[in-house]
């Protein structure tokens, strides 16, 4: 039998470390030192010692677990569904070519450069009270569209839109490792698409998915100008709550413990994350 | 029974045309090799064979039912592709019971099978593989025989070991030929390795620029070459641009006996060429010996500084700047039009080459 050798234990020898050795201190300096800060500043109070109690209000508050929980599905919904929308689109990239690919390619790519508050405005206008499908449904003398603004689906019409490109671009990457010929090959012994999709494309692409997943979630979770701009005002996703926590209820300590509470669900998700590159880079593609 | 017939197949991919005008018959049980430059169309007719493309225009059978339409899953055909094909994921024996699986073949006959046809590819045992923990010369023979599995009437194949050493192409070609020949199956086998062809096909159909130059047997090509082009791409050629006049043919400062005028190519083997006394119109100047060991090739230099490369005995010893003298024993001159003209040295013994008889 022959054993893969293991990357990580040969090691970078010196050179190796000087080179990560800076992103590693900007990495402390900025994020690990401020969560820190955050962390202890919601624990411990100078003069009175330690307490978890606005931990213990956040977890009690219905409003803060409403709160939480719409952030959780919101999040969730959306990067599966930019997923589940990203798809056909890289699969289509993937294995065809010509100027509609090209076409395809460009039109899906095109939210990168959009800036989210225009997303938010267009899709008011578009899709909001009176916009153009409302206009255009009056004028056919049909019912009026019960609009996504400023419910939950506004923010996740608006946010699977805003991020489709770099979905679809993490997922072309791993279609990237799925050779045309392989592809073929299924055909030629009679896989139909289907069963090409999920036996030969979808195993190889899964860490490509997770990363996708992960990558999506961790933006998500803490959206703020969609949500804001798009969604109800009650519950609230974290990233607007906080925001008025802070600033409108003037209330640092309860809108740090918010973030922190944020930030370990981020970092949850990181890890996942983290340990699909690992098999990713260990396992065969 | 697996005959393929191709009619009046043309592939144009926007305003590159790939292939025109081809007709050919394959024969039951006979291999194939479709031998050309690079982009001269041999990957798009056997994708067309394979239903992986559909021609622009033509058709083509297969034992008499037209297929030109059908999908390549439901054409008596399997593909092995020139690399990467092979599923990473799946072991070996994953890899080959694929075919069969959707098959939807009971396990033990699965099991069976895909250990029967890794014992034809030399690779029993390796079934709990996966491909990653195989040689590039392994990962082949098991794309081999995930063809071959689900006994295909015709086996094509895409220059299948183009990504390996010469050694192991060799031999993995010539156990291919074997398998071939073993099971009776059609094959169709793209290279653009002249000695690959010529070593292992039946007939050998040289494409140049998605046409058709000539198809014949290994031997046909290599000595009836029909154009100046298949002359020149199979095996080693001396190809020298010259005038035909007076019953002559003046290349480079070489005059060798020729009928017809105006311009013309001629060209002559390596192995045509024997070394003798120089004289005029018979000679040239040694640049560089290489010895192979079995036999000596000269490169020199005829009278205007053009390249003639000469093969010889092994005995034969020359130095670089010494004058040679050449006697050519066989030539074929190529015209713009007309079929080409081939001469021998002792048939032309009567009047002009006595004297190097
Ligand atoms: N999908 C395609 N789209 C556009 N042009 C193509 C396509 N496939 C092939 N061609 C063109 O058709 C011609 C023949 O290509 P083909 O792949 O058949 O050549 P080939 O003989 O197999 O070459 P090689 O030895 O390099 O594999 C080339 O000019 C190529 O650029
Ligand atoms: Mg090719």
């Amino acid at each position: 039998m022959i054993t893969a050798s293991h990357p990580r234990a040969e090691g970078g020898g010196l050179s190796g470390l000087l080179l990560v050795a800076l992103p590693v201190a900007l990495l402390i300096w900025l994020v690990l030192w401020p969560v820190l800060q955050a962390v202890v500043g919601t624990v411990y109070f100078p003069g009175k010692g330690f307490s978890l109690s606005s931990y213990a209000f956040f977890f009690t508050d219905a409003y803060s677990l409403r709160n939480l929980w719409l952030t959780l599905w919101v999040t969730a919904l959306t990067s599966a569904l930019r997923v589940a929308v990203a798809m056909p689109i890289a699969l289509y990239l993937r294995f065809r070519s010509g100027s509609i690919a090209a076409l395809v390619q460009s039109l899906a790519l095109f939210p990168l450069f959009v800036p989210s508050v225009l997303v938010a405005y267009a899709f008011i206008r578009v899709l909001g009270p009176n916009g153009i499908v409302d206009t255009v449904l009056v004028a056919l003398g049909l019912p009026k569209l019960p609009t996504p603004y400023l419910t939950p689906a506004g923010p996740i019409i608006g946010l699977v839109w805003e991020r489709l490109p770099l979905t679809l671009l993490l997922l072309l990457s791993g279609l990237g490792r799925v050779s045309i010929a392989s592809v073929d090959a299924a055909r030629d012994l009679g896989a139909g698409g289907l069963t090409i999709f999920s036996r030969i494309i979808l195993p190889r692409i899964q860490s490509s998915i997770i990363v996708a997943l992960a990558f999506n979630v961790l933006g998500l979770f803490s959206a703020f100008t969609l949500p804001y701009l798009l969604g109800p005002a009650s519950p609230e996703m974290m990233g607007p709550y906080m925001q008025r926590t802070f600033s409108d209820n003037a209330d640092p300590l309860n809108a740090t413990t918010q973030a922190v509470i944020t930030f370990a669900f981020c970092a949850a998700f990181g890890l996942v994350y983290v340990r699909a590159i690992a098999r990713g880079r260990r396992g065969p593609a | 029974m697996a005959q393929v017939r191709l009619s009046g197949i043309a592939k144009t991919f926007g305003k590159v045309t790939a292939l025109d005008a081809m007709d050919l018959v394959i024969d039951d049980g006979e291999l194939v090799c479709l031998l050309g430059p690079s982009g001269s169309g041999k990957s798009t007719l056997l994708r067309i064979i394979g239903g992986f493309e559909t021609p622009s225009a033509g058709a083509i059978a297969i034992d008499g039912v037209d297929v030109t339409g059908l999908p390549p899953e439901r054409r008596p055909t399997a593909m092995v592709f020139q690399s990467h094909a092979l599923w990473s994921h799946m072991t070996v024996h994953g890899n080959i019971a694929f075919g069969l699986k959707l098959r939807r073949l009971p396990k033990s006959e699965i099991r069976d099978r895909v250990e029967r046809v890794l014992d034809l590819v030399g690779l029993a045992g390796y079934g709990g593989r996966l491909p990653s923990q195989l040689s590039g010369g392994q990962q082949q023979r098991v794309a081999l025989a995930r063809s071959l599995v689900i006994e295909p009437k015709i086996l094509l194949l895409d220059e299948p070991f183009a990504s390996l050493d010469q050694h192991l192409r060799e031999r993995l070609r010539d156990e291919v030929r074997d398998i071939q020949q073993r099971l009776g199956i059609t094959a169709v086998f793209v290279t653009h390795g002249q000695d690959e062809a010529l070593a292992i096909s039946d007939r050998i159909v040289v494409l140049a620029d998605g046409r058709m130059q000539q198809v014949g047997r290994p031997g046909e090509i290599y000595a009836e070459p029909k154009t100046a082009f298949v002359a020149g791409f199979i095996g080693a050629m001396n190809m020298l641009d010259g005038l035909l006049a007076d019953g002559e043919i003046a290349a480079s400062g070489l005059r060798l006996a020729a009928e017809g005028s105006g311009p013309a190519r001629l060209a002559i083997r390596p192995e045509d060429i024997a070394l003798s006394e120089p004289a005029d119109g018979r000679a040239a100047t040694v640049r560089r010996m290489i010895d192979f060991g079995a036999h000596v090739v000269i490169d020199s230099a005829l009278a205007d500084g053009t390249h003639l490369r000469i093969q010889t005995d092994k005995a034969i010893r020359v130095a670089p700047g010494e004058r040679i003298g050449i006697r050519v024993d066989r030539w074929t001159v190529f015209t713009e039009d007309g079929e080409p003209r081939r001469y021998r040295s002792d048939t032309l013994r009567s009047f002009r080459d006595v004297r190097y008889a």
